[in-house]
């Protein structure tokens, strides 16, 4: 038999009544005999209740074992405890643990905190009489929480591993590898029995890449001049130039902002949580960045530490809107300060997760209220980052050289104004309540008049008014519950904060302290404690020093998988144990080994991925039979995968074919939904409470939380868009009605201008059929328009 | 560019195949994919046998007085004013002494359950109901209970009941989402979100203030162009949809699409009938009464009839913090007729013992007042019930203290009712899972009991 036991606690609210584990993923054991039947009805039924239940007080584990009871092994139930056996096996009456659980005879009542339901004491009692049937495994195995997993073991792990040097393999075919990668990939496939697919069209090519890298979809002259080409470094000179395109930074900064999870307000916007108010900035830098090919490390650093780096300019604090634009939670200043201890700590929680799957593919928050049962992560490399978490404050921040006193004094005086609204809010409710109970309110007066001067006093402050974005610095975060009935955030500059464990994820109930420092496991000595502020610049250097290999390895299958559809490593941000493996591991070390020795350039990234001759095939297989039958995740890479436009891309090349696409660049966002939007969906507004209906229907991520890729999905509602929605109602209009007079050149022009490509005989036919029964000339080139831009092969990449 | 479903994500068949239609179980698509029969439902996540179909939850956002309603509370009055000891509970305003509740309680049908004359039409059904007087909810402010109402936290992060629901069950009806959300307005509740489930289940609006279908649901009908034109239209597409696949080894995913768009054509019609209210009696429109929440829930009728899983009606206005006593008494006015002619109409139909119909609020108020005349928010205990789906009807289950302010009998959490919910539907929510972020998820966290006391 097998188990899966996934003792995660991962409570988002904590709460007193936790039991100490939980269980998820208990798989059908594989049926057999009897008596397997005996045990796996243990199994099943009754170990996950005692884990449930009774662990706490009766295990190895427990803190201390009451009644001399333990439950979590063979040996141990079968002997019983301070009063003798508690089974009595196939006489359920007999049987102490039957009384104890059914609340009746001699025993005390278990479990103290209420009676199990029916169903379960039930099940006990039809296990005893079965004979109470045990695995003959004595170890306590199974829901034990089990040991951590150890530091040094863990070191061993293959994503944990120096990037080593791979030989190139050797190949049958030595005429088909473009680039050292090919290698990887023909080896693998020959070893399989694989050929590879025949390279793509040039004209498929052009669209491929084009779609790929800009996000718009060729013009014909482009697409002609490529395919006359004839020049032997044709293909890199479509690359060059297509990377050196300012539309580059517009396409792949929504790939980063994926992983950053931007967006442009909270989830909820209470008092406490409103929408940041610069928050494009950031994604501007994003796009700026990419375009200049900053080094990989040194994106990184800018977004995790700008505000900490002097030798930068002012205007790249913007870079730190990474964390400047988290997700920031309601906090009531009437709840206590217990209460929103647990909010604040979800927030840094969601901040650190943020980072170490982001940049490290690692599930650190797992080791939030236990060590990480998987991976080398211990609850004290958890409270280590997010101590670094609870040293950061977000803050709006100058984009120009000024003063710090101007500069803190946006937010402050913002949060203070928030403060007092709510402030004189609530005085008056108190001052309402006396009236209509006719006590003396006096008091309440006094105080709405009191909070009312501070609100006035604080609305006239002069604030800076130059270019501002939404940013971090840092500042100690504490919860300030001194006064009982207002509990409020203090931020501390200069002080840091390193964090108590929190014990089993409580913020309420204190471990022993923990001084903020890298993980340990990714460490090449013992963690030195961060010592300049906050932490997060010796964090970024961290990442790109003591965990290059793992940082290299993450990026680069990233690219990857946005590049090819498929990631190597199929869990982007999980390289731990549950993670996937990667399907190319050499090749995978390789082209990460050779992007940090080009200095972690992504364009060189991007140049020796879409030169490869695996990037070059078509989305035909070689053998699409064998292919489909044997590797029908298409995991050997013996084709290129077929690709859907994400929603953007698909938006951006409506308005293209139609001529409508604004290229000014940057700026504060707008709507998608409004008609007259005509600028490349990068610059529409992203919310992480309801975003316009393409990107939400179309599987855009909603911000909340990093996600690690998108997942498609095909449904009829979405389709309903395609039919019916104005957005395509509008443009196949002012297609047809921008036509030639002349009805077949009226066609030929809506196929190149959409499809780019003339119709064949066949679709004459039908264009005719449906020119025929339209009712009229006009809506007959509309229907056709429509057609074209909600077809499949408008919608899909070969 | 994304991951196409050719190409098929990490983990199971099931997510393998998921992308590829119309909400549809894996299984339920394999089956429309492959074999192209109409067929029954089929659910492969089904771990018991289950005693509904399908959830109607009507949720009565802003918290309904359990105190006016459902949990009468004789000894408020004779401490009215007062601030005992056991009431002196944090919640989210300021609060006094004790506030009797002016409505009078009645016993009502065999069972002789307690319902306030708030609810007369609601009363007559009371053989038929389980009133839980011991629900205990998460947090004290709106948001966060009313997640924690619909996804067992606090955040915003986590899948609803109804997106789990579509997850582990599909749809019944291809031509119909699993998943549909009603409301006065056009977008979705927040309580309504897929969270890290594929967007497969997320929701479908419908604007039940709307008169005519295709104002209800975005995008169903098409504003410019004559049905005959749009037919026309259709054809080519498809034909040219065809011609596009046949060129490219008949790939899965295209075919999902060409399906998808299929379902999607045919979902106007089908859907706009769904809509189409006129299409009842004039006698049984009446005896929904007037106004869009009676719309809604005949429009609920409608939609379970027609296969759909889940539906989530909301009408916001029990937030009653002041002048509770004229307040409530409007919000009961427009939702008690609709409520009991929905449970009757489902038991006259024979749908009742296969829907299970939930209502209830984020929590409960406080019997204490607040300014005088109004009531806080109380999720400390608070009153919901359930009717039809394997409820046993005509019991009460659980008790608040001697004011009502806090349950401390039988309690049940909101993950208990999750649990039961689930149970109900063949679903054990502890194997009701998603693999998200490293590790497997599910609506109950790591609580949850089914309540089994309550099962017919």
């Amino acid at each position: 038999m097998r188990f899966e036991w996934l003792t995660h606690l991962l409570s988002i609210q904590w709460r007193v009544s936790l039991p100490l584990f939980c269980l998820f993923g208990l798989s059908q054991a594989e049926s057999g005999t009897t008596d397997e039947a005996g045990l796996d009805f243990y199994e099943r039924r009754i170990r996950p209740v005692l884990v449930k239940h009774c662990y706490e007080c009766h295990s190895a584990n427990a803190k201390s074992i009451q009644a001399g009871l333990r439950l979590d092994s063979t040996s141990a139930i079968r002997v019983g405890g301070d009063s003798g056996p508690v089974i009595d096996p196939g006489r359920p009456n007999q049987s102490l643990l039957v009384d104890a659980v059914s609340y009746s005879g001699d025993v005390s009542d278990m479990p103290p905190s209420g009676k199990l339901p029916k169903r379960l004491v039930e099940d006990i009692r039809k296990w005893i009489a079965m004979g109470a049937p045990l695995p003959d495994d004595d170890s306590p195995h199974g829901p034990q929480p089990r040991k951590s997993v150890p530091i040094e073991q863990g070191r061993t792990f293959w994503s944990f591993q120096p990037l080593k040097v791979q030989k190139l393999p050797d190949v049958t075919m030595r005429n088909w590898p473009e680039r050292p990668l090919d290698r990887f990939v023909l080896r693998k496939l020959e070893d399989h029995g694989f050929q590879p697919a025949s390279s793509a069209k040039r004209r498929t090519y052009i669209r491929r890449v084009s779609f790929d890298l800009i996000g718009l979809p060729p013009t014909l002259e482009e697409i002609n001049r490529f395919v006359s080409d004839r020049s032997e470094n044709a293909f890199e000179r479509l690359i060059d130039r297509l990377l050196a395109s300012p539309h580059y930074g517009e396409r792949w900064s929504r790939h980063w902002l994926d992983v950053a999870r931007y967006a442009e307000d909270n989830p909820t916007s209470e008092d406490t949580c409103r929408p940041p108010l610069y928050p494009w900035p950031y994604r501007d830098w994003v796009i700026r960045s990419l375009n200049d090919d900053t080094s990989y490390d040194e994106f990184v650093r800018r977004q995790l530490a700008a505000d900490l780096m002097s030798e930068l300019a002012p205007a790249q604090v913007a870079a730190t809107g990474f964390l400047g634009i988290s997700p920031v939670y309601h906090k009531e200043p009437r709840l206590s300060a217990q209460v929103i201890s647990v909010i604040a700590a979800d927030e840094w929680d969601e901040r650190l997760d943020t980072v170490t799957r982001g940049l490290l593919g690692l599930t650190v928050a797992c080791a939030r209220c236990h060590d990480h049962k998987f991976d080398p992560i211990r609850m004290e490399d958890y409270y280590a980052l997010a101590g670094v978490m609870a040293s950061t404050q977000l803050v709006e921040w100058p984009l120009v050289e000024t003063s710090l006193a101007e500069a803190t004094a946006l937010t402050q005086t913002r949060e203070a104004i928030v403060d007092y609204e709510q402030r004189v809010n609530y005085a008056e409710q108190m001052q309402t309540a006396a009236q209509i109970e006719q006590r003396p309110g006096e008091v309440y007066e006094m105080l709405v008049q009191k909070h009312q001067e501070t609100l006035d006093a604080l609305k006239q402050r002069a604030l800076f008014t130059g270019p501002i974005a939404n940013a971090v610095r840092d500042a100690g975060v504490w919860v300030d519950g001194r006064d009982p009935d207002w509990t409020v955030m203090e931020y501390r500059a200069g002080e840091p904060r390193d964090l108590p464990i929190f014990i089993r994820g409580n913020p309420n109930n204190h471990g022993k302290v923990v001084r903020r420092r890298f993980i340990e496991v990714l460490s090449n000595d013992p963690p030195r404690p961060f010592h300049q502020g906050s932490g997060r610049l010796e964090l970024a250097d961290a990442v790109f020093t003591d965990a290059q290999a793992l940082a290299a390895r993450v990026i680069v299958n990233r690219i990857w998988g946005w590049h090819c559809g498929q990631p190597l490593v199929r869990t982007p941000s999980n390289f731990g144990a549950q993670g996937d493996r990667p399907s190319h591991p050499k090749l995978l070390d390789n082209l990460a080994r050779r992007f940090v020795a080009h200095d972690w350039s992504l364009k060189w990234l991007h140049r020796e991925i879409l030169l490869s001759a695996t990037y070059r095939q078509g989305s035909r297989g070689h053998n699409e039979t064998k292919g489909q039958t044997a590797d029908p995740e298409n995991r050997l890479l013996w084709k290129m995968n077929r690709l859907r436009l994400d929603p953007e891309v698909w938006r951006d090349a409506v308005l293209a074919v139609c001529g409508r696409l604004d290229p000014a660049m940057f700026g504060k966002s707008e709507n998608l939904d409004e008609y007259d939007n005509r600028r490349r969906t990068i610059y529409g507004r992203v919310s992480r409470q309801t975003n316009s209906s393409v990107l939400q229907l179309f599987d855009f991520p909603d911000g909340k939380r990093h996600v690690d890729r998108r997942i498609l999905t095909t449904t009829p509602v979405q389709q309903l868009y395609f039919l019916n929605s104005p957005f395509l109602l509008q443009h196949s209009a002012l297609l047809s009605e921008n036509c030639d007079h002349a009805t077949s050149a009226a066609v030929q022009q809506l196929f190149l201008t959409i499809l780019l490509r003339r119709p064949d005989g066949d679709e004459l036919e039908n264009v005719e059929n449906l020119l025929d029964s339209a009712s009229s000339r006009q809506t007959g080139l509309q229907l056709l328009a429509h057609s074209l831009l909600a077809s499949n092969e408008f919608l899909f990449v070969d | 560019m994304a991951v196409l479903p050719d190409t098929p994500t990490y983990g199971t068949r099931r997510e393998a195949l998921r992308s590829l239609g119309a909400g549809i179980s894996s299984v339920a698509l394999a089956d429309l994919l492959f074999t192209n029969q109409a067929s029954g439902s089929i659910a492969p996540m089904q771990h018991f046998v289950p005693r509904a179909k399908h959830v109607i939850f009507l949720f009565m956002r802003g918290g309904p007085s359990h105190l006016d309603l459902l949990d009468p509370k004789p000894l408020i009055k004779t401490y009215a004013g007062q601030r005992p000891e056991s009431v002196k509970l944090r919640t989210e305003r300021v609060t006094r002494g004790l506030m009797p509740s002016p409505f009078k309680f009645r016993r009502y049908g065999q069972s002789g359950t307690e319902v306030s004359d708030l609810f007369p039409n609601i009363g007559q059904c009371v053989d038929d109901i389980c009133v839980l007087r011991s629900v205990v909810g998460g947090n004290p402010n709106h948001a966060p209970a009313g997640n924690w109402m619909f996804s067992g936290r606090i955040d915003q992060i986590h899948p609803t009941l109804g997106a789990w629901m579509s997850h582990g069950l599909g749809t019944e009806n291809r031509n119909l989402p699993g998943f549909v959300s009603l409301r006065k307005v056009a977008t979705p509740s927040r309580y309504v979100r897929h969270g890290y489930l594929p967007g497969e289940h997320q929701a479908t609006p419908i604007d039940v203030s709307q008169d005519t279908p295709d104002q209800m649901i975005a995008h169903l009908q098409n504003s410019k162009l004559a049905p005959a034109d749009q037919h026309h239209q259709f054809d080519f597409l498809q034909q040219l949809n065809r011609k596009h696949q046949a060129g490219r080894g008949n790939d899965a995913v295209l075919e999902a699409r060409i399906r998808s768009m299929e379902t999607g054509f045919r979902m106007q019609f089908t859907a706009g009938e769904a809509c189409d209210l006129n299409l009842e009696t004039q006698s049984l429109r009446q005896s929904y009464g007037e106004g869009w929440f009676a719309d809604g829930c005949l429009l609920a009728r409608r939609l379970v009839e027609r296969g759909v899983r889940y539906v989530q009606l909301e009408i916001n206005q029990w937030d009653h913090h002041s002048d509770i006593n004229r307040k409530i008494r409007e919000a009961t006015r427009e939702v008690d007729q609709p409520i009991a002619a929905l449970l009757k109409d489902l038991k006259q139909r024979g749908l009742l013992d296969e829907t299970l119909v939930v209502w209830g609020g984020e929590f409960g108020r406080t019997p204490v007042s607040e300014n005088g005349n109004g009531r806080d928010h109380n999720h400390y205990g608070f009153s919901m019930w359930m009717a039809g789906g394997g409820i046993r009807g005509g019991m009460t289950y659980g008790a608040t203290d001697d004011f009502g302010f806090k349950a401390v009998k039988n309690i049940v959490t909101v993950h208990d009712l999750h649990a039961t919910i689930l149970y109900l539907l063949g679903l054990d929510h502890e194997r009701l899972t998603y693999r998200y972020s490293g590790r497997d998820f599910r609506l109950t966290d790591i609580h949850g009991n089914v309540v089994e006391d309550i099962i017919a």
